[in-house]
């Protein structure tokens, strides 16, 4: 803590021991306590460096008329000051914890009514019970009782502190060695008092929460439910972190509830309940050891429940912590959440014999109303990829069969297919035109595209998501989902010969026809697609051509791209013109001259970026040229492409978007690698936090000499780089100068090294224009101290680089704009400012108190 | 009260509903589907129509060369095109006494119906349909009279012939009953008979029911009808709409507690999502002009199309279409933008609201005025020397059989850069079509039916109950097409009752009370007597004196002179003897015992039964029966006895 904090802290614990009411704001002691966490763990003692606090707390928890949020605080700095055995001695001494945690004491007060206090003193507790003392003190004080008792609390979250408070102390004292230094450990060696004390106070609170756990699992009528609930979350959170013999234990305990429990079958507990028994699995096997029988049949009983929507959920519970060993439990969950979809569609994923399945009967009743068929299906849906690769051995179909099915349902969706199986008519109703039930399928099939023998159904997929991308009452997301099964789905073809004439057309047809759509977000989409398909190969044997080639033909797209650029809504301009730099990448990488189309477009980009009124589209040209540069196979013999270098640095870094900005000083930064990547001293600035640790790496080997950087920096200056560089780091938006700031400093290492100047004589001749008239030249000049002429100065870039304090600024860049603002003495500052406000103002009452909101 | 049903056609209905002493028809749709048999009247002479082959019998034997012509494998009559009238043999159309018609679309068979049937009642409807419906004749007048054709087809019609026919000629139904177009002249008459409804105005028929048009959200005045007499009511339900496009939006409530309601004018379309077809013309629209085509809409001059400029007001712009011509050519074309400017008070709220600022409720005004969108009476005239291309042009008939549309077909359809897109869901677009094929010209559907669908009726019938629902056979069963579709049927508790065309329909439910006055002098002389608490009963005797349907009760003095003009004259006077007295109250059965025995009646042996007792007088032979609602004492040949027994029985009841 530094000297200016310590002399203000006692000011600012007078002022919260007057009334605390005059706080700048409500996160001010949240502010604090952070602040003195922070103390603690680098090792500090609170005690011992501000004394005062003690007698804060002492004097606070004596004066009832506090207001309860500075009492919460005192409660909590007491834990915090307590949580080393040196600090909770201290205290001790001076008899302050008993009465801080006192609960008679606030009960009395009426303060206990306060949810503030009540989580105070339970946060207050936990971060004092980091050693054995003060689990002694814990148990002695008979804090268990209350704390079981908050763990049913109206607050939710005290209820969920205590029930955390409770997993702590289990968890964190229990006797297991190999679980490092915390445990209470019955064998160690020095079996000294103290530790048998612990020992013996563990044992007590193991005692105190197993009884309750036995006692209140099961609930006793239907409004203790939330104790059970709370129970459940609790023993989950023991079960997934507890060793063996904690494990057993509570296990042991809790057996012949959990087992009343499952019978009982009340929907609410299913989900909490299914955590329990999975947490009980996973630790079990986790320690290798064999899974204890009572829960294998448990968890075989909650596959088994009658209700058909807690069976689901119960089996989506299973398949998704993966406990895929059990390959009975595994078979039967799959079977489970794949009936309501062998239903619905009347494909036979469950065998023909599933018609005799006891639960089909009963799931068909639950399909018949709406709102539970749409949300049986979707989570039918969301677990059929993962249904999908499982091995062969649990599927009771093939796991094509499930794409066929996804596929099927889909075409119920639409309305589009004949029939519907037999008797599952009402249930169909309920699917059709479902957008929820329409999405989640399309999200299916999209993961889908990886299960085995998926690509024997390529063919049919694209059928069905012609029809959807085709149906006029899709609504945009939906098109959206199509589009992206589309491009999952010829990812996956390893070539697309399949492709007929017909659905040639008809996908060109569509893609033309929802190019012009009235719904932005469908234009959006529909861009996006020929973008995403023009990036993709046709074929993983060859490199020719590209699936959008294959799908639509080689002159489709430009031309609908092109049109695009002028769509009214920016995000598809913006949209357009990524799609264009993917559609012509290719070409980029072969070298290919540009093409007449490729002139045009970009003289359009050029206008979009001078002239677009939004930013989507200006940022999407930059990166435009940024990818063009960085596919192109030798950039620099490209002149067209360097042509627009210079417009793009100078139009870019001139932009009012400091996003337009910084992908600028992206595509100046690719400049500057392609010119000094071969420099000695030159690292590339990658997007680590501080350019210090940023990796170097060198990618072609370096020159002999430092011959060429006088040219190199020379054509730097000349396509406008530096000027880029340094009109962003006079920028006032921080990503833009920390970014100009990192290149200039890789920049200076490169071309001005520090040395002997007679090395780097030649390259000091090299310099750059600096604009008059007020701008980015104006500043640089400021600092660099040249005097200003008219039309601006030419200065030596050399120079410039050593002299602009780059490091410093550096410095100053990379910490937060507002670390200021945040600083404990600003904290402290402003509590003890706001106090003088608020006494000013209760004793005048006529002023007015200006809050000055920065 | 019975419904006879005069139209096959569930969204161009026509019945007629007998209810209490009125006949009243709902409705007179004309079905035009019919024009789809013959050959398009072109505007201009057509060389390719003009030298379609004649149609002959494979075997040669029939050749009507001069009425049929053949056309890529489908024949068509070669005439003027006649329409599908509504039945008029199933009851005298004389004997109708009003006519309520619910929107625009659904009035133009009224010239066949009011000219010449000798109908002499009134017909009401709201002054936008009145007024657009007149636009709609003229329109249809127009077309007609401006291509006319000397001859007229007969030969085909004869059964024998017609049987040989190939289809969709052989299977239709009741040609013979087929009609030419009205005229002018005749359309006028019609309409002179129309006395204009605002919405909730109560008009009286003949004092007997009382008849009330309801905002159905359909169209510019549309209506839906409420018939009620005191103690019944019929709702009509006619082509209505939930959806939020430029009318009134529709009145539901008013519809509750109706005991019978008649549900006609469903969605055509029932897959077809208007606001999904709305989208897909726009697209369809944007991509063929891009592409350097023209657009071609054959549309009716009043309805969607002012949702579809609204649409395209806002798209054209998004599209960039700024720059493409919009072209609206129909003899009405001037009269129907203007007509829906000024019913303000038709329109739906935001509409209403522009009137006060002042702007046009309508953008097609600005579309106007910024020479975007440009309207025309005929492709003659000015229109010629500025058309240009590419352009939209929206144009009737949506049936391609006449209007100016028939010349855009001919001119655009062979080039495959064009499209012609439908979007009135009247006639089945391959039909339409099939006298232009080979046809190179794109073909769009986009049908947009803004009326109710299944969804939407199921849930209003959930909230207005009515007792029975009556509707057209076809919302029975899911559609042909989609026989999947369960959801594409109205599933009724109890299930509604369908009719077809010519069904005649006893309509489930009895008239059971009738609103009858007293006068207050006879009412003055009632002197009731308490029979519970709470309920006096009189009994009164009077002469019921009804007229226009309303029925009082006047003292029996005051029979007024039958006028001698009545044919029914009363076969006698009314009998003038007092009534007799009524009894009330019930025969405790005890007591009545102790009575039988003080008068020495003493054998009697009590039969417990389900409404009551039978008393058997052993001694006398004789029984009582003792019930709820009667008392029999069956003694032969012993007159004194029985009525001694009377007289016991009736000291324990009430007379009045």
């Amino acid at each position: 803590m530094d000297a200016d904090c310590a002399s203000l802290l006692p000011g600012v614990c007078a002022v919260l021991a007057a009334s605390g009411r005059s706080l700048p704001d409500d996160t001010s002691l949240e502010k604090l306590l952070d602040w003195f966490t922070g103390l603690t763990e680098a090792g500090g003692s609170l005690l011992e460096a501000c004394p005062c606090l003690l007698e804060f707390i002492s004097t606070v928890v004596l004066n009832t008329a506090v207001d309860p949020g500075v009492l919460s605080f005192a409660l909590r700095l007491t834990g915090l000051m307590a949580a080393t055995e040196d600090g909770y001695e201290k205290l001790q001494e001076r008899s302050v914890l008993d009465q801080v945690f006192q609960l008679q004491r606030w009960r009395e007060a009426g303060l206990w009514e306060d949810p503030c206090l009540r989580i105070g003193w339970i946060l207050g507790l936990r971060s004092m019970l980091q050693h054995p003392k003060a689990l002694c003190f814990f148990v002695q004080s008979d804090f268990i009782d209350p704390l079981l008792q908050l763990q049913t609390d109206a607050s939710l979250f005290v209820a969920s502190a205590a029930n955390q408070m409770l997993a702590h102390i289990l968890l964190f004292f229990q006797p297991v060695p190999s679980l490092g230094c915390n445990g209470v450990d019955k064998k160690e060696e020095d079996d000294d008092d103290g530790t048998k004390r612990a020992s013996a106070a563990y044992a007590a609170a193991l005692a105190a929460i197993s009884g309750y756990l036995k006692e209140s699992l099961v609930p006793k009528k239907y409004t203790a439910l939330r104790q059970s609930l709370q129970i459940l979350k609790l023993l989950a959170l023991l079960l997934a972190a507890a060793g063996p013999p904690l494990c057993d234990g509570l296990l042991q305990t809790a057996g012949d509830p959990l087992e009343d429990l499952v019978a009982a079958g009340c929907s609410q507990l299913t989900l909490p309940l299914m955590d329990v028994l999975l947490a009980a699995c996973s630790s079990s096997g986790f320690n290798q050891r064999v899974p204890d029988q009572r829960v294998g049949r448990l968890l075989s009983s909650m596959l088994d429940v009658n209700e058909p929507a807690d069976l689901l959920h119960a089996a989506a519970a299973f398949l998704r912590r993966g406990h895929h060993s059990d390959v009975v439990n595994t078979t039967r969950a799959v079977r489970i959440l794949l009936l309501p979809l062998h239903i619905v569609t009347g494909q036979t994923l469950l065998g023909t014999n599933a018609t005799a399945d006891g639960r089909r009967s009963s799931a068909v009743e639950q399909l018949k109303c709406k709102t539970s068929c749409i949300s049986m299906t979707c989570v039918t849906l969301t677990n059929a990829p993962r249904i999908a690769l499982l091995p062969l051995g649990v599927l009771p179909c093939a796991p094509d069969l499930i794409v066929t099915a996804v596929l099927s349902l889909l075409r119920i969706c639409s309305g589009v297919s004949s029939s519907s199986p037999p008797g599952c008519g009402e249930v169909c109703r309920n699917v059709i035109g479902s957008g929820k039930v329409q999405k989640c399928a399309l999200e299916a099939l999209t993961a889908l595209d990886g299960s085995p023998g998926a690509t024997e159904k390529t063919s049919e997929v694209f059928t069905v998501l012609m029809q959807y991308l085709e149906n006029p009452d899709s609504d945009p997301t939906v098109l959206h989902k199509s589009y992206q099964a589309f491009v999952k789905w010829t990812g996956v073809c390893t070539d697309l010969s399949f492709v007929t004439d017909q659905l040639r057309l008809d996908l060109v047809e569509l893609v033309r026809r929802r190019a012009c759509d009235m719904r932005w977000e469908v234009r959006d989409s529909t861009v996006e697609f020929l973008g995403q398909l023009a990036g993709l190969r046709a074929s993983a044997a060859t490199t020719e051509g590209t699936a959008s080639d294959a799908l639509l033909g080689a002159r489709c797209t430009t031309p609908l791209l092109k049109e695009a650029l002028q769509d009214a809504e920016s995000y598809v301009r913006a949209s357009a013109v990524s799609a264009l730099a993917k559609s012509l990448t290719h070409g980029w990488q072969q070298g290919a001259a540009p093409s007449e189309d490729e002139k045009e477009i970009v003289s359009r980009l050029l206008e979009i970026l001078s002239q677009d009124t939004e930013g989507f589209p200006r940022r999407a040209v930059v990166q435009y040229f940024a990818s063009w540069f960085s596919s192109s196979a030798s950039p620099s013999s490209a002149p067209l492409l360097m042509r627009c270098a210079r417009s793009v640095l100078s139009q870019g870094s001139a932009d009012l978007d400091w996003e337009v900005k910084v992908h600028t000083l992206e595509l100046a930064q690719l400049l500057l690698d392609e010119a000094f990547s071969g420099h000695r001293g030159y690292r590339k600035v990658s997007d680590a936090p501080h350019p210090r640790a940023a990796v170097s790496e060198l990618t072609r080997a370096p020159r002999a000499s430092p011959e060429g950087a006088e040219s190199d920096l020379a054509a730097a200056v000349e396509l406008g780089v530096v000027a880029a560089l340094l009109s962003g780091l006079v920028d006032c938006d921080r990503p833009v100068g920390l970014r100009a700031c990192r290149l200039l400093m890789a920049l200076r290492d490169a071309v001005c090294p520090p040395g002997p100047p007679d090395a780097t004589a030649a390259v000091a001749t090299v310099s750059c224009e600096l604009p008059g008239g007020g701008g980015w030249g104006e500043e640089i000049r400021k600092t660099l101290g040249v005097e200003s002429g008219e039309g601006g100065a030419r200065v030596s870039v050399c120079e410039a680089l050593r002299s602009l304090g780059l490091d410093e600024r550096l410095d100053v860049l990379t910490r937060s704009s507002d670390h200021v603002h945040n600083s404990p003495l600003s904290l402290l500052q402003d509590i003890l400012t706001a106090s003088a406000a608020h006494t000013r103002a209760d004793t005048q009452p006529g002023e007015e108190v200006i809050v000055d909101c920065y | 009260m019975k419904l006879y049903c005069l139209s096959g056609h569930p969204t161009l209905p026509c019945n007629v509903l007998k209810f209490k002493s009125t006949t009243i028809m709902l409705d007179c749709g004309l079905d035009t589907t019919s024009v789809l048999n013959f050959l398009p009247l072109p505007l201009v002479h057509s060389p390719r129509l003009s030298k379609l082959p004649s149609w002959v019998s494979k075997d040669g034997t029939i050749n009507l060369e001069k009425e049929l012509k053949e056309c890529a494998g489908r024949v068509f009559v070669d005439s003027q095109p006649e329409f599908c009238l509504p039945e008029r043999e199933l009851l005298d159309l004389s004997t109708v006494d009003v006519i309520l018609v619910s929107n625009y679309h659904c009035m133009m068979a009224l010239p066949y119906i009011t000219e010449h049937t000798g109908f002499t009642g009134t017909v009401y409807a709201t002054e936008p349909t009145l007024q657009i419906g007149r636009l709609l004749m003229e329109e249809l007048v127009t077309f007609m009279e401006r291509v006319p054709k000397a001859q007229s087809a007969t030969c085909w019609k004869n059964k024998e012939i017609q049987r040989m026919l190939p289809g969709p000629l052989k299977d239709a139904v009741d040609v013979w009953t087929w009609k030419r177009s009205y005229s002018m002249q005749e359309v006028n008459s019609a309409l002179s008979k129309v006395q204009l409804v605002g919405y909730s105005q109560k008009v009286e028929l003949f004092g007997a029911v009382q008849v009330s048009p309801l905002s159905s959200g359909y169209s510019l005045g549309s209506s839906n009808w409420i018939i009620q007499s005191h103690h019944e009511k019929v709702s009509y339900v006619s082509g209505s709409s939930l959806l939020t496009t430029h009318p009134q939006p529709m009145d539901q409530s008013s519809l509750k507690n109706s005991d019978v309601l008649i549900l006609t004018g469903l969605t055509q379309m029932p897959t077809a999502n208007p606001d999904g077809m709305l989208g897909e013309f726009c697209s369809n629209l944007a991509m063929t002009i891009r592409a350097g085509g023209n657009v071609l809409v054959p549309c009716y001059s009043s309805g969607v199309i002012y949702d579809l400029l609204e649409c395209l007001y806002q798209f054209i712009d998004n599209a960039n279409l700024g720059t493409t011509p919009f072209y609206f050519i129909s003899p009405v074309a001037n009269s129907s933008l203007e007509f829906s400017q000024i019913f303000a008070e038709w329109l739906c709220h935001n509409k209403q609201s522009k009137v006060y600022l002042p702007e046009p409720p309508f953008p097609h005004a600005e579309l106007i005025q910024t020479n975007k969108l440009k309207h025309y009476s005929s492709i003659h005239g000015d229109f010629s020397s500025e058309f240009r291309q590419p352009c939209v042009v929206f144009t009737g008939h949506p049936s391609l059989r006449f209007g100016d549309v028939v010349h855009f077909m001919e001119l655009w359809g062979k080039s495959s850069l064009n499209t012609i897109i439908f979007t009135e869901p009247d006639f089945s677009y391959l039909d339409a079509l099939a006298p232009y094929q080979p046809l190179a010209m794109k073909c769009v559907y986009c049908p947009i039916d803004t009326r109710l669908n299944f969804h939407q009726v199921s849930k209003l019938l959930k909230e207005v109950q009515p007792l029975h629902v009556v509707c057209p056979e076809q919302y029975t069963q899911p559609p042909q097409s989609q026989a999947h579709r369960s959801d594409l049927m109205l599933e009724l508790h109890p299930p509604p009752m369908p009719y077809r065309r010519c069904s005649v329909l006893n309509l489930p439910f009895r008239r059971r009370y009738e609103r009858v006055y007293i006068l207050p002098e006879l009412a003055n002389s009632l002197v009731p007597s308490e029979i519970k608490p709470g309920v006096s009963l009189a009994t009164v005797s009077a002469v019921l004196h009804s007229k226009d349907n309303k029925h009082t009760l006047q003292r029996l003095h005051a029979i007024p002179n039958v006028p001698k003009k009545r044919k029914r004259v009363p076969e006698e006077p009314p009998v003038l003897l007092g009534p007799k007295p009524l009894l009330s109250g019930a025969v405790p059965l005890e007591a009545f015992l102790a009575t039988l025995q003080k008068h020495g009646i003493t054998e009697v042996k009590v039969e417990e039964t389900a409404d009551g007792h039978i008393l058997h007088l052993q001694a006398e032979d004789t029984l009582i029966q003792l019930e709820e609602d009667g008392t029999h004492i069956v003694c032969d040949n012993n007159e004194p006895l029985r009525t001694t027994l009377r007289d016991l029985v009736l000291r324990f009841l009430q007379r009045l």
